[in-house]
């Protein structure tokens, strides 16, 4: 008997330890009943008595849930994402993505499988941007809710710990927005040695080569046009993407004749980088490149400015993708470099309903107010993939079949061409991002905003457009 | 040069420590409270600087003076209500109740404002520095942060020894029920203590907002600090908290001038062989 009665330590009390549940038509009597199970668990001393009977009613609600799932008409999808937290910039998003997903026809009306329509329900959870809570949820989708397939979104701290519980307990799992080596070696994979396949999961994004494919071109043409010196300063933590960018992101530079100065690997929650900046200077590193959490970037960034490290192009990652993290910088921002994997200046739709990449961003600026965000396309994308994996098997409720279609679909949609067939590694598909520089907003879509990320270099990806010239840093 | 560069930058990283630790001080020096919501309350003032400032037309670096009064209200109010209802049950009560205020502020503030961080934006203020020599530059903001903890804390050593005020405030401290048959309202005397912490908490979450981004749970990073830097100062003493808040800024610069992955590492072994050897910290009246 699986533990699924758990429902794992009581920090944040009440409900904050159930799956955030999003659907249509209001609350069940299961996830009522779970709902009142945790709250009870998490009140508390005072609540000891009925706590007991609250863990019980969790059981008996999963238990029947097992029962009728096995047979069940409805594919039952659970989608991770940081919806709250240092990382909840990604998921912005998300709920739009949701709202749009859920108006196509294959998720409103059901998706065909093996000759049956099954309806989809999706459950949202929220992994609070901590591998913790991540593994938690996941295990809870998994073993309780019993989900056919898991979806999860937006940096390691959360797909990582959602993958390997997938892996764990049998359930098919799609990540995105994850560089794949930081994945695959979360995994217990060997990135520079990528032959072990991993059953249940498929991720797809891109990895250090294409992000050296996007900043290289960059560096090199403010070199050519500034006769900078050839050297870069790294600014990796010591966690999954920081370690993924140490090892794998400086060969690529090096073979251009570009000398790598590292930061050393520092713990996130840092506060002060003086000794790290002062490397910097007097390694007069005149590129820069990182892939901190977001909050560490800004206020590493103001103190490099105080300091006077002023580097001719910064290339971040992982930082300042989003609208909302450049407005915190403002001034700050302008000119700086980082990857977009997904944009509005594509000619890609959706593979659901033809939505093109243009009416994507446009909607969501209409509803929400925002500029378009790059997770929309990367979300999107799940969902489209989840379709083609369904579409291939004889039982969405196969896992190990549903896994196995995964590894294999290789079809055109939101963010482009993806084939998981034939990635750097099995199950790793590659979708191809370009560079842009955040720069003073000019009208989209009817709109101006402060600060806009303009397509400065598409060495990588000829589909998207360019919008805006590069620019050598003046920070 | 580097290494005298790191020393420089603690020492001025150490005074917004010292800012941050001065409120959770007092309110432990006088009342006995160990405030966990401490740094979650500097995260308000921060929240409530980009709510109201916007409307009174004041730069943002004025800020303070619009939040630090609401906050010094707001102290003596809680104070007088929840802190002081939960002081009467036992000092455990209180641990428990500042627990859990944390863990309502963090939720409110994730329901109110998202999960994005935010950053008090004061222009070219933030970065304007000058040069000692071609390796240490000095942040004019982070030093005046330093001045202002210096200024906080010699002030409050003056009130607390000199004004009237201040010495009933420390006779409470030292003895309530004497202080309470001279008749010092003591209710009262908790409630001015408190709401000059809540200031200097204020002032902190502000200086905390203009150096960096933050989001509702950056409070429980810097409580840690905070924390430390009582810790290391001495329990009690204001003078102790202000060295205790460089100490711990120094040793963390030096940690990561060896190494960048020992920066936090190396504050809590200060931190740590601090509580070993001198566990009532370096100028401390009562042990930890």
């Amino acid at each position: 008997m699986p533990d699924e009665g758990r429902t794992g330590p009581h920090g944040g009390g009440g409900n904050a330890d159930v799956p955030e549940i999003e659907r249509p038509g209001g609350i069940d009597r299961r996830s009522l009943l779970k709902l009142v199970g945790a709250g009870a668990l998490g009140a508390g001393a005072a609540a000891v008595l009925s706590s007991s009977a609250g863990a019980s009613s969790v059981l008996r609600s999963a238990r029947s849930s097992r029962l009728t799932s096995a047979k069940s008409g409805t594919i039952h999808i659970g989608y991770i994402t940081p919806r709250t937290g240092a990382l909840a910039g990604f998921a912005e998003s998300d709920p739009f993505v949701l709202k749009k997903i859920r108006s196509t026809s294959q998720y409103h009306k059901g998706i065909t499988v093996g000759g049956k329509r099954y309806s989809v329900k999706i459950t949202v959870a929220d992994s609070q941007s901590t591998t913790n809570r991540a593994a938690q949820v996941a295990q809870q989708l998994a073993l309780s809710t019993k989900v056919d397939l898991i979806l999860t979104a937006n940096a390691p701290e959360t797909t990582n710990p959602v993958a390997s519980a997938a892996e764990q307990y049998h359930t098919p799992c799609l990540a995105t927005v994850v560089p794949w080596e930081s994945w695959y070696a979360g995994l217990g994979g060997d990135p520079l040695e990528p032959t072990k396949t991993f059953k249940y999961c498929t991720v797809f994004f891109f990895g250090m080569k294409e992000f050296a494919g996007t900043f290289l071109p960059m560096w090199e043409r403010v070199q050519r046009e500034t006769k900078a010196d050839k050297v870069f300063a790294g600014m990796y933590p010591n966690d999954a993407d920081g370690n993924a960018f140490r090892e794998g992101f400086p060969p690529f530079a090096e073979k251009l004749g570009y000398t790598f100065v590292t930061g050393g690997s520092y713990t996130d929650g840092t506060s002060t980088y003086s000794s790290m900046i002062g490397k910097f200077k007097s390694g007069n590193c005149t590129f820069y490149s990182n892939a901190p959490l977001p909050p560490t970037f800004n206020t590493m960034w103001k103190q490099a400015i105080t300091e006077g490290y002023k580097p001719k192009l910064a290339t971040v990652a992982k930082v300042l993708l989003f609208p909302s993290t450049v407005a915190a910088l403002g001034k700050l921002a302008e000119n700086i470099a980082t990857d977009a994997w997904w944009t509005p200046f594509s000619p890609y739709k959706s593979s659901l309903d033809g939505t093109t990449t243009h009416a994507l961003a446009k909607e969501w600026q209409d509803s929400s107010g925002n500029l378009w965000w790059q997770s929309l396309g990367s979300s999107y994308s799940l969902f489209e993939v989840a379709v083609e994996a369904f579409k291939a098997v004889d039982t969405p409720h196969d896992h190990a079949a549903v896994a196995a279609a995964l590894h294999k679909v290789h079809y055109t949609g939101m963010c482009g061409p993806i084939d998981f067939a034939n990635g750097p590694a099995p199950g790793v598909g590659i979708i191809l991002p370009v560079g842009v520089q955040w720069k003073p907003g000019k009208k989209i879509f009817g709109k101006k905003f402060p600060w806009e990320p303009f397509v400065v270099d598409n060495a990588l990806n000829k589909h998207v457009k360019i919008t805006g010239d590069l620019v050598a840093g003046t920070y | 040069m580097q290494w005298v560069n790191a020393i420089v930058q603690g020492m001025v990283t150490g005074g917004f420590y010292a800012l941050f630790a001065c409120g959770l001080s007092l309110l432990f020096g006088v009342m006995g409270i160990i405030n966990l919501a401490h740094g979650d309350l500097a995260i308000i003032a921060a929240y409530v600087a980009i709510t109201l400032v916007p409307a009174t037309h004041l730069p943002m670096v004025w800020g303070f003076v619009v939040v630090v009064p609401i906050f010094a209200v707001g102290g003596y109010v809680l104070q007088r209500t929840l802190l002081q209802a939960s002081l009467d049950r036992s000092p455990f009560t209180t641990l428990l109740v500042t627990f859990g205020l944390s863990v309502i502020i963090e939720n409110v503030l994730l329901e109110v404002f998202s999960a994005n961080g935010q950053s008090i934006s004061i222009g070219t203020l933030i970065t304007n520095s000058f040069a000692l020599n071609n390796v240490i530059t000095i942040s004019w903001f982070s030093l005046t942060v330093l001045g202002v903890a210096v200024a906080v804390l010699g002030a409050l050593q003056l009130f607390l020894s000199r004004s009237r005020t201040g010495r009933l405030i420390r006779a409470v401290a030292d003895d309530r029920e004497a202080a309470q048959l001279s008749g010092a309202n003591y209710r009262h005397l908790f409630g001015v203590a408190a709401a000059i912490a809540f200031a200097t908490v204020a002032l902190a979450g502000l200086s905390y907002g203009m150096l960096t981004e933050f989001a509702p749970t950056s409070g429980v990073t810097t409580l840690l600090f905070a924390f430390e830097a009582v810790v290391i100062g001495g329990i009690g003493s204001l003078w102790g908290t202000l060295v205790g808040g460089i100490v711990l800024g120094v040793a963390q610069q030096l940690g990561a001038q060896i190494n960048p992955a020992y920066q936090i590492l190396a504050g809590n072994l200060v931190f740590l062989a601090v509580l070993a050897v001198r566990p009532r910290g370096l100028f401390g009246l009562r042990t930890a």
